[in-house]
């Protein structure tokens, strides 16, 4: 990796920490809270910029697509999520989300960072990434993780402004724990298994408490507007991220069917993409036949965050096997 | 809802009113089809009595039979309800998610469950089906349940939909439009004709199609996004058809092949077809190697193929590489894996094959020469020379002895070692599959139906209405209108909408009454909801 390169991506990744003070921030000021907000886009805007340029820079190094390895897919994901907020910025006017996205894509970048030295180096590809199916099958399924991170984080807010402060506390808690799992696999050695259990019961508990919780309303951060721009703006997302995962999901198996024979093999990952599909199909359902409520679908929508997190990090970082291994951290 | 539209015996709804419907209580929509499907096609309905239990000319039903046709036909109603869908997607995501969770038989062998999970629970997840889920009658009934469900409610509410983009959208007078999720009026000192038609220029300038009846307007932008739902289930159901091909006439498998050997599809996985039957010819491996990056890491790995008839005649040849397949005869065969197999040495003149184990980047063989030394022999490629190790429990690491080229001999001690050749061996993995096409088009299909359902459906209707007042007439301009997705993006377009509205028409002078702000009127309905709340 070139020294161009480093910077690049350093700057991305201080602009996306800096952005993410400034929103923080921007709520206890209320004079200057505009202003500051703006500062805080444009500070995100560079740092996308920048992040681009570096994605570009290395594909040039590399004299290959650069998108091969989990530390290469970071970059992307941080990519996505920082230009799916300023797209949204800019559609809605809601700048509030920009401190969710910034968080994100500034652990996005720490967790890369933390990565062995063999992840952020330049690597010749392994026979089965060397075809030009893997530019054509990763980027809409790194997007579509994306943009269902938005779409989750947009459905908290939506919570937090529907007043269900304890359901958002709840479901705060659960994306920490999950996460909590994922950083754990990645680094260290601790036992799978448990850290298969604080995820997904982690996740089942949390998920379960939020739904229960659900029927309690902190008034005094009711407001009606706002909750329905997010349960709005997280419907966008979704609507987004899923047809790029359907068309992820299908070149998938068309690659794996010109590779190997076999368009599908119950591969892990593949598997998993599935469940994901699957569980944003059901909400898609519920949406367009109004079967729940938003904040029902809000929390939906989180547990699609989750099992999105499952599907991009976490099969790989706790244990399971399957033929996606070039996500793994060796 | 259903039992109410069928129980109340209303006649089918016409597409107006339908429309009408949709506009006004948008939750009836999927009924209001139904309905027409209920009253025109179906029997029976959920809640309904029996049409018919007598025959003109056949004999008297019992009421069992009845009863019992009531009860199947009421099933298979249940089975295209949203609910059941969601319930029966939730199923088959749980299934999944254990499925990929727990390591498939299929896919890496009874031996890694065993070491991952230990003897007694892997002999319990075996017994429960666990590690062979994709293959046990429940996650079977699940996927056969859920394609009921799938064909269920697309017959009955999803392709049943698409009859309403044959009709156009009814224009609505003033009172409907105030009605609708966004709407404004204005006063304006011109004729109905001319600021409908400034209306419609604004809005074809964004895209809308437009249509001007007498003194009302309809304009829509999106409706191809209706079709979405209608072309997934199309495509869901194309997937259904191409899986049951396949899975009745095409056949896969996968074979270590050495060097020289050849393979045939007797063993392949559902070697008895319901339909067809196996190839009869074997494919030949007539080379076989490895390409590196300078590193020493595998950049690819190649086998040389000859597809021989069973009187020995070849009829293609053809190199192959990941990602590069053999095609001939309907079957095509895929480079899968690739590693060497064995070396063939010779003893004092004595020939000997040694079994390979993969090392690391390199492959071993070992031969015990007696209780306390083992030799072993280590190779990376076919052209790279062979090293020979020896390993005593007295040394902390194997001594290398020697190293022999391809086709070279060494002495060890009283023995003449000669390194013959090594025996690369080269994973094919094929398949016939006849739906294959079918499964392609539905694939095509459901990108297309979930790529259509991401655009907004989005509704516009003006009406105009003459105002008679002391100083003479103006027109009332009311508009207003619905999206089914991206509410609020369709709302800021809106605002923005009214805002040229309002430029245009004063900057024809035309302007004589008050805009109602869509933002004064959205502020107080929160500020309503909110103290109610």
């Amino acid at each position: 990796m070139s020294d161009f390169q480093l910077a690049l991506t350093n700057t991305a990744g201080v602009s996306s920490v800096m952005s993410f003070w400034v929103f923080v921030a921007s709520n206890g000021a209320k004079q200057w809270k505009n202003r500051m907000l703006n500062v805080a886009s444009l500070v995100m805007a560079i740092g996308f910029i920048a992040l681009t340029v570096a994605i570009i820079t290395r594909g040039i190094e590399a004299q290959r697509f650069p998108l091969s390895n989990l530390y290469e897919s970071l970059l992307w994901f941080a990519w996505a999520t920082m230009g799916g907020y300023l797209c949204l910025a800019g559609a809605y006017g809601i700048r509030q989300l920009g401190w969710l996205a910034a968080l994100t894509a500034a652990t996005m970048f720490l967790y890369g960072s933390w990565l062995p030295a063999s992840q952020h180096d330049i690597a010749p590809l392994v026979p089965a990434l060397v075809s030009y199916w893997r530019q054509i099958h990763v980027p809409p399924l790194i997007v579509s993780y994306a943009m269902f991170f938005l779409g989750g984080l947009s459905g908290m807010l939506q919570l937090w402004h529907a007043g269900r402060q304890k359901s958002l506390a709840m479901v705060a808690l659960t994306v920490a724990m999950a996460g909590t799992a994922v950083g754990l696999g990645t680094f260290t050695t601790v036992d799978t298994i448990y850290l298969q259990a604080l995820f997904v019961g982690g996740s089942l508990g949390g998920m379960f408490f939020a739904f229960r919780l659900l029927g309690s309303i902190t008034p005094s951060s009711l407001n009606v507007e706002q909750k329905e721009i997010f349960d709005d703006v997280s419907y966008r997302c979704i609507a987004i991220g899923f047809p790029l995962l359907t068309i992820g999901v299908i070149t998938g198996g068309l690659w794996a069917n010109h590779a190997w024979g076999s368009y599908w093999s119950w591969d892990p990952k593949e598997s998993m993409a599935l469940v994901t599909w699957l569980s944003y199909a059901a909400y898609i359902h519920l949406r367009v036949h109004r079967e729940l409520a938003a904040e029902k679908l809000s929390l939906v929508a989180v547990a699609g965050l989750l099992l999105t997190l499952l599907t991009y990090l976490g099969f790989n970082s706790l244990g399971f096997g399957g033929l996606h291994s070039y996500g793994k951290v060796k | 809802m259903l039992e109410s539209i069928s129980q109340s015996d209303a006649p089918a709804k016409s597409s107006l009113e339908e429309h009408r419907s949709e506009l006004l209580n948008v939750t009836v929509i999927s009924d209001m089809s139904e309905a027409v499907v209920t009253q025109n096609a179906l029997p029976y309905v959920a809640g309904s009595k029996p049409r018919a239990a007598v025959s003109p000319v056949g004999p008297v039903k019992h009421d069992f039979e009845i009863k019992l046709e009531k009860f199947l036909w009421d099933l298979l109603v249940s089975m295209g309800t949203v609910r059941t869908a969601v319930i029966l997607i939730v199923t088959t995501a749980i299934f999944v998610l254990v499925g990929a969770w727990c390591p498939q038989e299929s896919a890496v062998g009874q031996e890694k469950i065993i070491e991952q999970f230990g003897t007694t629970t892997a002999e319990n997840l075996i017994k429960f089906g666990v590690t062979d889920l994709f293959h046990t009658p429940l996650f079977l009934l699940d996927i056969a349940l859920l394609s009921i469900s799938i064909t269920v409610a697309s017959f009955r509410k999803v392709f049943p939909r698409l009859k309403l983009l044959k009709h156009c959208l009814p224009p609505l007078a003033e009172p409907e439009i105030s009605r609708l999720a966004v709407h404004d009026k204005f006063l304006v000192n011109d004729f109905p004709e001319h600021a409908l038609s400034m209306v419609a220029s604004q809005l074809r300038k964004s895209g809308y199609s437009v249509q001007i009846e007498n003194d009302k307007l309809v304009a829509e932008w999106g409706k191809f996004s209706r079709t979405a739902a209608s072309v997934t289930h199309v495509g869901l159901m194309t997937l259904l058809v191409g899986v049951t091909i396949s899975s009745w006439t095409g056949f896969s498998g996968f074979q270590p092949v050495r060097l020289g050997d050849k393979m045939s599809f007797a063993t392949s996985d559902h070697s008895k077809l319901w339909i067809g039957e196996l190839p009869k010819f074997e494919l030949l491996v007539k080379s076989t190697r490895r390409e590196d990056y300078p590193t020493g890491q595998a950049k690819q790995w190649y086998s040389d193929l000859a597809v021989i008839d069973p009187t020995g005649k070849v009829l293609a040849t053809q190199e192959i590489s990941v990602n590069n397949p053999l095609s001939y005869g309907g079957v095509d065969t895929y480079q899968s894996t690739w590693g060497m197999d064995q070396i063939v040495l010779s003893f004092n003149g004595q020939e000997k094959k040694l079994d390979l184990r993969p090392m690391g980047q390199r492959y071993a063989a070992f031969l015990p020469l007696d209780p306390t030394t083992i030799l072993i022999f280590s190779i990376k490629e076919q052209d790279q020379p062979l090293r020979i190790f020896a390993k005593r429990p007295d040394w902390p690491s194997p001594r290398m002895l020697t190293q022999i080229p391809p086709g070279g001999a060494v002495k060890l001690g009283t023995v003449n070692v000669k390194y013959i050749r090594p025996v690369p061996v080269t994973g094919l993995q094929y398949k016939c599959d006849p739906g294959l096409p079918v499964t392609y088009v539905a694939f095509g299909f459901i990108m297309l139906g979930v790529s259509l359902a991401a655009f907004p459906h989005r509704k516009i209707w003006a009406a105009t209405q003459v105002i008679q007042h002391a100083d003479g007439a103006s027109t009332m301009l009311a508009i207003g209108g619905v999206a089914n997705k991206a509410k609020v993006g369709f709302e800021r377009s809106f605002a923005k909408l009214l805002k040229s509205l309002t430029v245009q028409f004063k900057d024809v002078g035309a302007v004589a009454g008050s805009q109602v702000a869509l933002a004064n009127e959205r502020s107080a309905k929160c500020a309503a909801e909110n103290e109610h709340v």
